[in-house]
């Protein structure tokens, strides 16, 4: 095999070792943290999904059983929710009218 | 063409005002033509029947079942409860107009010196209250039984919630109108959706209700619950279906869909408490 294939082979070998390492407790932690910012501010908009906190619930648990990576997962799922959540309620201002009878 | 295209925007602009700010009189017209048009066959106090107006099977079991009314009991209870003297001796009765007798149809009403809808349910919890009594749960149990009887005893009357005048009134019902048309929770979904644009047609195996007449029958003996609830306790239950956080009972957001919804459905008769799926 050509040298210049080895070394692109195990360069490529590394990158995905290196992208697929553990996320670490400080990871989760600030992701669960992200998560629970974002959730407050759909509250406050009105537009809490049911969704979000069971998601927060379940990331909090994670992180305490040390399983970093789907407490980093679960975190960002709820901070989807509350992103969506908070694009609704920005969205519903205005177009809510479009629901009135004609 | 630039003129005409300016004329077409002026006028989308003064049709978009209009329905925004159209007044409650005006909704409540275009609220209840919107269901006569659509179901020209039923009759406006047949709405109050709920889809029992509009599914002719469903409605000869329902009729079937209401010979011996699963409330039946719960009815009794309230009966009881509200004529049981308060511990310093007061009564439901001596809390509101005409005994407590025959007045459902005239909640919710806006108080403006509190600057808040007061429904019948917060009415009867007030009562307590003032008598040295504590309050009740506001979604299902000893309220909703209080409040079964006296829709009970207001029965045939007509809806007749005022027209919302002044400032604050009008906040609240914009408040409450907002509510019922704004899509919310993970399935983005509204009242209106459901129960306005695609009433009378089905969500899975179900029929969907028409909003004309909601109010007219609460409390209601849900099957699915096996016992009375508010029309609150039905809020929570609609919020959670389509997977929005419900708020909690007699909260501002849903006091104020109340006074919406219930305005909508002036002129209909009452015909609470009532039996549904």
């Amino acid at each position: 095999m050509n040298i210049k294939y080895l070394f692109a082979l195990l360069l490529s070998l590394y990158c995905i070792s290196a992208s697929a390492q553990p996320s670490t407790q400080s990871e989760a932690k600030a992701a669960i943290h992200g998560a629970s910012n974002l959730w407050a501010q759909a509250k406050s908009a009105g537009h809490e999904w049911s969704t979000i906190k069971p998601l927060i619930a379940q990331a909090k648990k994670a992180l305490e059983a040390k399983e970093y990576a789907t407490a980093v997962h679960l975190a960002e799922q709820a901070s989807a929710h509350s992103q969506q959540a908070l694009i609704q309620a920005e969205h519903e201002k205005i177009n809510w009218v479009n629901s009135l009878p004609k | 063409m630039k003129n005409f295209l300016n004329i077409l925007i002026i006028c989308a602009s003064f049709a978009f005002i209009n329905t925004v700010s159209a007044t409650p009189e005006q909704d409540k017209e275009t609220f209840q033509k919107f269901y006569t048009e659509r179901f020209p066959n039923i009759s406006k106090e047949d709405f109050g029947n709920g889809v029992y107006a509009l599914d002719q099977d469903a409605r000869e079991q329902w009729e079937a079942m209401s010979d011996f009314p699963p409330y039946e009991d719960s009815l009794e209870e309230g009966e009881e409860l509200f004529n049981t003297p308060f511990k310093n001796g007061e009564s439901y009765a001596s809390c509101f107009k005409n005994e407590g007798e025959n007045i459902r149809q005239n909640y919710p009403k806006f108080d403006e010196e509190r600057n808040t809808v007061i429904t019948l349910e917060l009415a009867i919890n007030e009562c307590r209250i003032k008598n040295g009594e504590t309050a009740l749960p506001y979604l299902k149990g000893d309220i909703a039984k209080l409040s079964a009887y006296m829709a009970y005893t207001s029965e045939g009357s007509l809806i007749n919630i005022k027209a919302p005048k002044g400032e604050k009134a009008l906040a609240a019902y914009q408040a409450g109108k907002q509510y019922y048309y704004s899509k919310r929770g993970q399935l983005n979904f509204s009242c209106a959706n459901c129960h306005t644009e695609k009433a009378g047609r089905k969500a899975r195996s179900e029929m969907l209700s028409p909003a004309l007449g909601h109010p007219t029958h609460f409390p209601v003996y849900r099957l699915k619950w096996a016992n009375l609830g508010t029309l609150h306790r039905r809020f929570t239950a609609c919020d959670k279906q389509v997977r929005a956080v419900p708020h909690a009972g007699q909260s501002e957001s849903y006091k104020n869909l109340e006074y919406f919804v219930t305005y909508m459905s002036n002129g209909l008769p009452i015909n609470g408490p009532a039996s549904r799926k």
